[in-house]
């Protein structure tokens, strides 16, 4: 199997074709996003005396921003791993897997197209973030941030993709991410940080990669951060999520393709 | 050189039904090849082992001298696959499509467009490349698709069942690219069918396939000449002389070609494959015994009554005119009986 760098962008090229050319789809992914930031951030913003008790010097809307960025980037990747789906209904699967690009350059595809959306569509709720008043405090700190995005939406995309492959139906796989999506936002530091949860919720919260992501991009982006995560942990452990991810993804990828659909 | 081999092909489902059991055939380079058999019969599974998209159980297959499951990126290379499915993206423009699909397939950048304009004024859709093929009608994507199998000019091109649900004047057109392909580019076509007068218009030679097991291979006139059964049929009219009748009867026994000769007062049966030719004959002897012909049908051998004769069923063929033919002699033998 050899990988072709001019393969995977093709594949990732097609991604992003269907993905401009589907307006609805760009809007409805972006709306939901953007009513979590207009809706949770004004409802609880009378937590910013808690909030400051932590140590966090900025208000409450912008502590939720890196975590609604991140909202729409589980949005746009974890159900990225459709499209796969409904190639190989469609039988265009098959039509990709007879030319002679390797199934790995295929996943590999797939999973970029799906992260670099993902980031387009993060980009737009920082936009509406900064309308809103949101003050970023570190502006230079959106250029790391954006690959930080682009990494965690990546991993996101294999774990799609795993699904995608595995599920015999479109019922089944919505009904998956759907049940890992919410979860997923809803334990981690993206809403409240570490110190006013129970102890056993932050527990939980300590083990979602998500969290770390999440303190990455504070921490680069309104450049105030909890203190007691390190920087170091943070990368340590989205890059191995990452990498796992994409490992994995594109090894169930070519096993299951290989399986009549 | 042989284009398609394959030795004791195997393929068992994890029902453990044989999908494909045990055949052996070749395609010839340059040839186009039928492979023939109700739905669920095994020929797309013989089709996805032959595009490397699935690995046979037991056996072995060659697609232009490559092993298909120990060398399958060299048998990608070579191979054009349209499959059943419509398999083109909406969201992209035709020539998009075609793009894609030569890039993919790593056609160099001064063939591409060559090979992108050949494609697209060979299936007639020039006009409307550049428009999303979300606006295209069924006829047309098809269209595309095939087209998109032959951007990469490969050595045997796939076709599973080209056909599949396209009105009959669509069905016309594309069985007009498929000969234009073969004739004009050489290729070797390996195509998959349930419609026997598609095998009958374009097949050198057919492959009939039933319950995973290859039933028979040839070349179609052949076969059909082989188990052929062609009858005329001719309705007189009642007014002649029974001596006369009997004599005439007599007569079309004796005639060259004549395989069988049944009748009642009013319809005669004559079995034969020579019926273009024997009609007139029959004309003739009819004036001679003053016997009045009201009318008169012919229905030759045809590659039904091969499907019949080696599956012991008929395939249901859209057109049916053979079919019913041999429908219209079964009501009648049991009306005389």
């Amino acid at each position: 199997m050899i990988i072709q760098i001019s393969d995977i962008y093709w594949v990732f090229w097609r991604e992003l074709k269907r993905y401009s050319r589907s307006r609805i789809g760009l809007v409805v992914r972006i709306v939901q996003p953007a009513a979590w930031l207009i809706l949770i951030g004004s409802t609880f913003a009378g937590t910013q005396s808690l909030l400051t008790t932590t140590g966090y010097p900025g208000s409450y809307i912008e502590y939720i921003t890196p975590g609604i960025i991140m909202l729409t980037s589980i949005f746009s990747s974890i159900f990225g791993g459709a499209t796969t789906l409904w190639d190989r209904r469609f039988g265009y699967m098959n039509k990709l897997l007879t030319t002679p690009v390797s199934r790995i350059s295929i996943a590999i595809g797939k999973m970029f197209g799906i992260s670099i959306i993902s980031a387009i569509q993060a980009s737009m709720i920082i936009v509406i973030a900064l309308l809103m008043g949101v003050r970023l405090g570190n502006p230079i700190g959106l250029l790391p941030a954006m690959l930080v995005i682009i990494a965690f939406s990546m991993g996101l995309a294999g774990v799609s993709l795993i699904a995608a492959v595995l599920a015999k139906s479109q019922e089944s796989f919505w009904a998956t991410m759907n049940f890992l999506g919410m979860p997923l936002f809803m334990l981690s530091s993206a809403l409240f940080p570490l110190e006013l949860m129970p102890s056993w919720l932050s527990i939980v919260v300590k083990l979602n990669p998500l969290t770390y992501t999440i303190e990455l991009v504070r921490t680069l982006i309104i450049g105030n951060s909890i203190p007691n995560i390190h920087l170091f942990i943070d990368i340590s452990v989205l890059a191995s999520f990452v990498i796992t991810m994409i490992l994995v993804a594109a090894y169930m990828f070519k096993r299951e393709v290989s399986k009549a659909f | 050189m042989v284009a398609v081999l394959t030795e004791r092909l195997t393929k068992v489902y994890n029902n453990n039904t044989a999908a494909v059991d045990n055949i052996s055939f070749s395609v010839e380079d340059g040839e186009i090849f039928g492979f023939l058999g109700p739905n669920g019969a095994g020929k797309s599974t013989t089709i996805m082992i032959l595009t490397t998209l699935l690995k046979p159980t037991s056996g072995k297959a060659f697609v232009s001298g490559y092993d298909v499951d120990k060398q399958p990126s060299k048998v990608r290379a070579n191979i054009g696959y349209v499959s059943q499915d419509i398999a083109i993206d909406e969201y992209l423009t035709g020539k998009e499509n075609l793009i894609l699909q030569g890039k993919l397939n790593h056609i160099p950048k001064n063939l591409l467009n060559h090979n992108i304009e050949e494609a697209l004024q060979l299936v007639e859709l020039k006009e409307r490349a550049n428009d999303i093929v979300g606006t295209y009608s069924g006829g047309m994507r098809k269209r595309l698709d095939i087209a998109s199998g032959l951007i990469n000019k490969p050595k045997v091109l796939f076709l599973d069942e080209p056909t599949l649900g396209l009105d009959i004047h669509t069905r016309h057109r594309i069985w007009d690219y498929i000969n234009k392909i073969n004739n004009e580019y050489g290729m070797t076509i390996f195509l998959t069918t349930h419609y026997m007068e598609e095998a009958d218009k374009l097949c050198n030679r057919i492959g009939i396939i039933d319950h995973g097991k290859i039933k028979v291979l040839g070349n179609t006139s052949e076969l059909k000449q082989k188990v052929g059964s062609g009858v005329i049929i001719l309705k007189l009219m009642h007014y002649y002389e029974k001596e006369n009748f009997d004599k005439f009867i007599v007569k079309i026994k004796d005639l060259h070609d004549v395989d069988d000769v049944r009748h009642t007062d009013m319809y005669l049966i004559v079995s034969t494959k020579e019926g273009r030719t024997l009609i007139p004959r029959i004309f003739d002897l009819s004036d001679t015994y003053n016997i009045t012909i009201s009318s008169i049908s012919l229905k030759e051998p045809s590659l039904d009554d091969v499907f019949l004769a080696y599956t012991g069923k008929g395939l249901r063929d859209e057109t049916g005119t053979a079919w019913t033919g041999m429908q219209t002699v079964e009501r009648f033998r049991r009306a005389r009986a």
